[in-house]
């Protein structure tokens, strides 16, 4: 047994981290609020250029031939800086449902070597969301159909914008028609690719999840250290060290099931219903309960538009409800802790699950 | 103990009702259900006429004695408008600073002049208030205010120079109270005034402040040598902080009736939603709605009991009242993560763009800065504590 990261992806990570934090900042996001797409192609070629668009296409299309797991960590540096570029879903959701079909329909073969070259951007439609993040600077949709999955053109497609509590996304809903031509896949196998997509949707969104927590603890630490009241520190106070401290608890825990459900996906993807719900059920509380002690120890300041923190509350207010909100993911959990077969017990700590 | 209405009481009710159905309308018909928590910026001049039409019925400060330009309800009285009030579905209260604070403040601590000055503007629903106590430096630490206020022998009037924060509708009001220091040398809450300042002068200037709601319901504002006539100060130089301190008494006291209700609008509101799109079918939501009910019912009890008798004209409530901020706060906080899971991902999506909300994200929004003003809940929580419950004081910072 062996919960770490190797030293590659550790170092991978880091490199990472700093482009991020040195590309996308507070002023940068809010700056991207004004602009018509919200989106910055440059951005977008740089990510590319790095080859985070790659690390989950198959070798065989250009790609580093990745996995979930080589990638959870990327995922919440992500959330860390509140990224609106949608990286996560591209590398964790569309690009691992176009390689399941790379041998029935050579269209995705294609797909695949393009969003590893950084040609074009694929967007991702899923029964869970009623509208599909970044439809707009996508050049190509993956959409549901009942039990199958379509591929359409952006211009096959209508786009009406739905305006987000977070200012930082872009939301649509897709108005098109299914044809046979359209169609990539459906019946059973249909069912299982959404099935999986669920899973690697709200896996990317609970690794943000965590990342947006940190961020918000971070900035709140340094906050309470430079307001002075009652000729001190505010964080000099036990209520706002253990509104932080409480905070801390839930994010770093929030991290083994997270790690653990990435594995799982990379391993055993037709099992990891479980472990998925698991750690966004597991994220979602931790980055909520950050959004919600950071404000109170913000004060007033932190109910305004100014302030930055609001760029993080609302980043994770909207992904706590975004590939499954928790009450659907706590409602996976029991179902299944509830089935007299399920596997619990001394000797199913990392067993098989479902 | 006695938990009904009399027969007086019930006729009351009756009439409170009869008067909100034949004006609530017209013109005021799209103020229903406006106004309220996270709603404060929509339609304020409609909303202040609605204020006049409700003087022109006797229906302002009626807790207030009836040689004040009130109507001496009784609290049971209060009580019985305040759920006439919200089950009409009328607007969030334009008046209410100066219903609920300055008035108050003003007859319990204010000189005849100043009664007859300022209270008939605040009955007939003409002139509003605004609450200047913080600033950049006095938030919870509101005895660290800096504004000054300097008395101008020549002119015969206070200067007041400095900056306020926060300040909730300064820019619809037409005077504000602010505490401000008298005696240059002195610190904490000793040498403090409390002045009552007109807005529109050159000495005053107030710029919005944007929420994380994008609208803008408070503001700084900046004081220039304002002036403030000699006798436009409550109490003498000095008793600032008494004063201020009895105002907040009133902010906990009576008000809260009419608060609780609006409450009951924004549960049944919840309660709607769930029913709209399904949510009520979850158990766990089913719960939640039942224990939202649950304790508003204890809030509303609980002020009653604490209003019981005892609510003074100098609106000292008992040591039981020290807790009411944090209960309704945290109530209301939880109000909004209730209404924003019921939603699920609807949640997320606003009425239109640029950056409209819908009633509830408002109202989501709004309940984060619930548990922050008038007193964070980390300082209600000491309070409680320390002059509740007698604990230990935490020692005391040496202040510059
Ligand atoms: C929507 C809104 C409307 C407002 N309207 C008005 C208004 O009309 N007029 C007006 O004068 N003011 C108004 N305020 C200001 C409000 O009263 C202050 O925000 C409040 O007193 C807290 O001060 P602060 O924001 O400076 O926070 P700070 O005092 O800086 O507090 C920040 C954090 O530190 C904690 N803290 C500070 N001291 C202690 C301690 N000793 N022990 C434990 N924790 C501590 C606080 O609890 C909080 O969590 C408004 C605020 C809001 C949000």
């Amino acid at each position: 047994m062996d919960f770490t990261f190797t030293e590659d992806q550790l170092l991978f990570c880091d490199s990472v981290k700093n482009f991020l934090q040195a590309e996308i900042t507070p002023e940068s996001l809010r700056a991207s609020w004004d602009t018509d797409t919200g989106r910055s192609d440059e951005l977008w070629q740089t990510i590319v250029e790095l080859g985070l668009t790659a690390m989950l296409v198959p070798e065989a299309q250009g790609g580093l031939g990745m996995n979930e797991l080589d990638f959870i960590l990327l995922a919440q540096e992500c959330g860390r800086v509140a990224l609106a570029e949608a990286l996560v879903e591209t590398a964790l959701v569309a690009t691992p449902l176009l390689s399941a079909l790379v041998d029935k329909d050579p269209r995705c073969a294609s797909l695949l070597e393009k969003i590893a070259s950084g040609e074009i951007r694929v967007a991702v439609g899923h029964p869970a969301n009623e509208l599909v993040s970044d439809a707009h600077v996508a050049d190509w949709l993956l959409l549901p159909s009942g039990d199958q999955i379509h591929l359409l053109a952006r211009d096959q497609v209508k786009l009406v914008t739905q305006h987000s509590v977070d200012p930082s996304r872009r939301l649509f809903t897709v108005e098109w028609k299914a044809t046979d031509e359209t169609c990539l896949a459906g019946g059973p196998e249909g069912v299982q690719l959404l099935a999986a997509s669920l899973n690697r949707g709200a896996l990317g969104c609970a690794a943000q999840l965590v990342g947006l927590a940190e961020a918000m603890v971070s900035l709140t630490v340094d906050y309470t250290a430079d307001r002075h009241q009652f000729g001190k520190a505010i964080g000099t106070n036990q209520a706002l060290k253990h509104h932080m401290a409480n905070c801390a608890v839930k994010s770093e825990f929030a991290k083994a099931p997270l790690y653990r459900a990435a594995y799982t996906l990379s391993k055993a993807p037709q099992n990891a219903d479980f472990a998925v719900s698991h750690a966004k059920v597991a994220a979602g509380e931790a980055a909520l309960l950050a959004a919600k002690n950071a404000i109170q120890s913000f004060g007033a300041m932190g109910y305004t538009w100014e302030c930055d923190l609001h760029i993080f509350m609302k980043r994770a207010w909207a992904l706590d409800k975004f590939w499954g909100h928790t009450g659907f993911h706590k409602n996976r959990l029991h179902q299944w802790l509830m089935n007299p077969n399920a596997k619990i017990g001394a000797d199913k700590t990392f067993g098989i699950q479902g | 103990m006695k938990l009904s209405f009399s027969p007086e009481d019930e006729q009351f009710r009756v009439e409170v009702a009869q008067w909100l159905q034949q004006n609530l309308t017209g013109e005021f018909e799209k103020l229903k259900f406006r106004g309220g928590p996270g709603d404060e910026h929509m339609f304020p001049h409609e909303r202040q006429r609605w204020e006049q039409k409700l003087a022109e019925g006797g229906w302002t400060c009626i807790g207030w004695p009836q040689e004040c330009g009130g109507r001496g309800c009784s609290i049971e009285q209060q009580v019985i408008f305040n759920e006439e009030y919200a089950r009409a579905g009328a607007p969030g209260r334009a008046g209410h600073i100066g219903e609920g604070l300055a008035g108050p403040t003003i007859i319990a601590f204010g000189s005849d002049a100043q009664k007859q000055k300022y209270l008939p503007g605040i009955v007939a629903g003409t002139e509003l208030w605004c609450q200047g106590y913080s600033e950049p430096g006095a938030g919870s630490d509101l005895a660290n205010v800096k504004t000054r206020a300097r008395f101008d022998e020549a002119k015969g009037k206070w200067l007041i120079n400095g900056q306020k924060v926060w300040t909730s509708l300064a820019h619809e009001s037409d005077y504000c109270f602010v505490i401000a220091r008298t005696d240059p040398d002195s610190v904490a809450h000793k040498g403090l005034g409390f002045f009552l300042v007109k807005m529109a002068q050159p000495g005053v200037e107030v710029r919005g402040i944007q929420q994380i709601t994008g609208t803008s319901e408070f503001n700084e504002v900046f004081f220039d040598n304002a002036e403030c006539d000699a006798e436009d100060i409550v109490g003498e130089p000095g008793d600032g902080w008494k004063v201020a301190m009895g105002l907040l008494g009133f902010e906990r006291g009576v008000s809260t009736l009419g608060q609780q209700m609006q409450f009951q609008n924004e549960l049944n509101a919840v309660i709607r939603e769930a029913r709209a799109n399904g949510a009520d079918h979850n158990p766990v939501i089913r719960q939640r709605i039942a224990r939202a009910h649950a304790e508003l019912k204890i809030m509303r009890y609980n002020s009653m009991r604490m209003l019981s008798g005892q609510g003074g004209s100098d609106g000292s409530l008992q040591k039981e009242a020290l807790i009411y901020k944090l209960f309704w706060a945290t109530w209301h906080r939880s109000l909004g993560e209730l209404a924003m899971d019921v939603l699920g991902p609807d949640s997320q999506i606003l009425e239109d763009g640029p950056y409209q909300l819908t009633r509830l994200q408002s109202m989501y929004l709004f309940v984060r800065s619930d548990t922050i003003y008038g007193g964070t809940n980390e300082i209600q929580r000491n309070i409680i504590a320390e002059r509740g419950l007698g604990m230990p004081k935490e020692p005391k910072v040496a202040v510059q």
